[in-house]
C-alpha cells in the first residue's frame, strides 16, 4: 500500500500500536508492517515526524532509555491519547461502513 | 556520507533547533542500528528520502511553533488585559480618577493614556486573529510558508501592542506618585510587573517559532477566511475600513454619552475612535491580512 494511501491514519495506527504496550520507533514500524502483513510499508522515518506530533499534541509521552548500549526514546499513550485512539477507532468504523455500502 | 549525516545537513538547512536535532538524530540512530541487527541489507533503506523526511519534519514543526507561539501571545494579552481593567478599576472605584494634568507631568500623563487607550484595541486584533487562525488551522500537520508568516505577524503586532499598553500603564502609574495612595501605586506597578512577565515569556514562544524554515507553498489567507461573514467585502478594503470605523465610532459615541451624559464628549470619543481605527487599518491592515 502506498504511504499515500496512509495519509489521515497514519496518526490513529500509531496510537492503535501503542494502546497495548509503549514502544519505540523501530519497534512501532515493525508492529505496523507485521500486523498489516506487509501491506503498511510506508517510509518508516516518517514515523518520527507524526510521533513527536502526537507528542506535542499530548496524545503520546516519551522517555529515554537505554538497550545494547543505545540510546532509545520509548513511546507511551497519554490519557488523552487513549480518547484519540477512541475517537479514531470510531470515525474509522463509520468511514469503512459508508466506503463498503457504496463499492459492493 | 551516510543517511544520518545527510540528515543532520537537511534539518541543520532548515534551521530545526538543536535539542530537536540531537534527539531527532538518536532515535533515527537506533532505528538503523535495530535494522541492521535484523536486516543489514535494508538498513536506512526504509527510512525515506533525508531531504524529503527533514522537510516534512521542519514544515510541521514550523507550523506547530507558530500555533503555539499565536497561543502564548493571546494568553499573554489576557493577562495585560487583567491588569489594565484591574488597576483602573481600583483606580476608579477606591480612588477616583485624577485628573490627566494632576500628576507629574502632563507630557508622561498624555502618551500613557493614548498607549492605554490605542494600545489595547490594537493587541485585541492581532491577538485575536492570530490565535483564531491558530485555532482554526490547529488540525493541518504543515501549514504553508506565507500561512505562518501570517501568524507569526499578527502575533507580533498583538505582542507589541501589549507592550505599548504596559508601557503606558506603567507611565501613568509614575506619574501619579505622590497624587494616588501608596496601595494603589504598589498594586498597579505589581500588576504591570506581572504582566510584563507574561509577554516576555510570549515573546520567546515567538522568537522560537521564527527559526525553522518551512517551505511547503500555498497562500497566506486573509481576514476573509478567518471571519466568513465579512466575505463579501473581500476586494473592498475601503469598505471594510469604513464600515469598522463607522461601527467603532457609534459604539464608542453611544457608550460615552451614556457614562458621561455628554452627546458633545461622546461624539469627541468617537470620532477619535473612528479616526484611530482608519489610522491602524492604514499602517497595520497588509501585515494582519485584512488588506492585500
Amino acid at each position: 500500500m502506498r504511504a499515500e494511501a496512509l495519509k489521515g491514519h497514519l496518526d490513529g495506527l500509531i496510537l492503535a500500536t501503542l494502546a497495548e504496550d509503549p514502544a519505540h520507533g523501530y519497534a512501532i514500524a515493525q508492529t505496523l508492517r507485521e500486523r498489516s502483513d506487509g501491506a503498511f510499508d510506508l517510509p518508516e522515518g516518517t514515523l518520527y515526524p507524526a510521533l513527536h506530533r502526537l507528542e506535542r499534541a499530548g496524545l503520546v509521552r516519551s522517555v529515554w532509555s537505554t538497550a545494547a548500549g543505545r540510546r532509545r526514546r520509548v513511546y507511551s499513550l497519554t490519557r488523552s491519547g487513549d480518547g484519540a485512539l477512541r475517537e479514531s477507532r470510531r470515525e474509522w468504523q463509520l468511514f469503512a461502513a459508508a466506503v463498503e455500502a457504496v463499492l459492493t | 556520507m551516510s543517511w544520518l549525516s545527510d540528515f543532520e545537513a537537511e534539518l541543520t538547512a532548515r534551521a530545526v533547533r538543536p535539542a530537536v536535532r540531537e534527539r531527532l538524530l538518536a532515535e533515527l540512530a537506533d532505528h538503523i542500528a535495530c535494522e541492521q541487527d535484523a536486516a543489514p541489507a535494508l538498513a536506512a533503506t526504509r527510512l525515506g528520502e533525508p531531504r524529503a523526511l527533514a522537510g516534512q519534519y521542519a514544515d510541521e514543526l514550523a507550523s506547530d511553533d507558530a500555533r503555539h507561539g499565536a497561543w502564548r501571545v493571546f494568553a499573554a494579552l489576557c493577562a495585560a488585559a487583567a491588569a489594565l481593567v484591574l488597576s483602573q478599576v481600583t483606580l476608579g472605584r477606591f480612588v477616583g480618577y485624577p485628573g490627566f494634568d494632576r500628576g507629574f507631568s502632563v507630557a508622561l500623563s498624555l502618551p500613557a493614556i493614548l498607549a492605554m487607550l490605542v494600545g489595547p484595541q490594537v493587541a485585541l486584533v492581532g491577538g485575536a486573529l492570530a490565535a483564531w487562525r491558530a485555532i482554526r488551522r490547529r488540525r493541518e500537520a504543515a501549514l504553508p510558508a506565507a500561512e505562518i508568516a501570517l501568524v507569526r505577524s499578527r502575533a507580533q503586532v498583538g505582542l507589541g501592542a501589549g507592550m505599548v499598553t504596559m508601557a503606558g500603564l506603567a507611565l501613568y502609574t509614575a506619574n501619579f506618585i505622590g497624587v494616588a495612595p501608596a496601595w494603589w501605586l504598589a498594586l498597579s506597578g505589581t500588576l504591570v510587573g506581572a504582566a510584563t512577565l507574561a509577554l516576555v515569556w510570549a515573546r520567546s514562544g515567538l522568537a522560537r517559532s521564527s527559526g525553522t524554515v518551512a517551505l511547503v507553498a500555498g497562500p497566506p489567507g486573509d481576514i476573509f477566511d478567518d471571519i466568513t461573514p465579512l466575505r463579501r467585502l473581500r476586494g473592498h478594503p475601503l469598505a471594510l475600513c469604513l464600515g469598522s470605523a463607522l461601527t467603532a465610532g457609534a459604539v464608542v459615541t453611544l457608550a460615552e454619552w451614556h457614562a458621561e451624559r455628554s452627546l458633545s464628549e461622546g461624539l469627541q470619543r468617537g470620532i477619535f475612535e473612528a479616526l484611530a481605527l482608519s489610522i491602524g487599518f492604514a499602517a497595520l491592515g497588509r501585515t494582519v491580512g485584512a488588506r492585500r
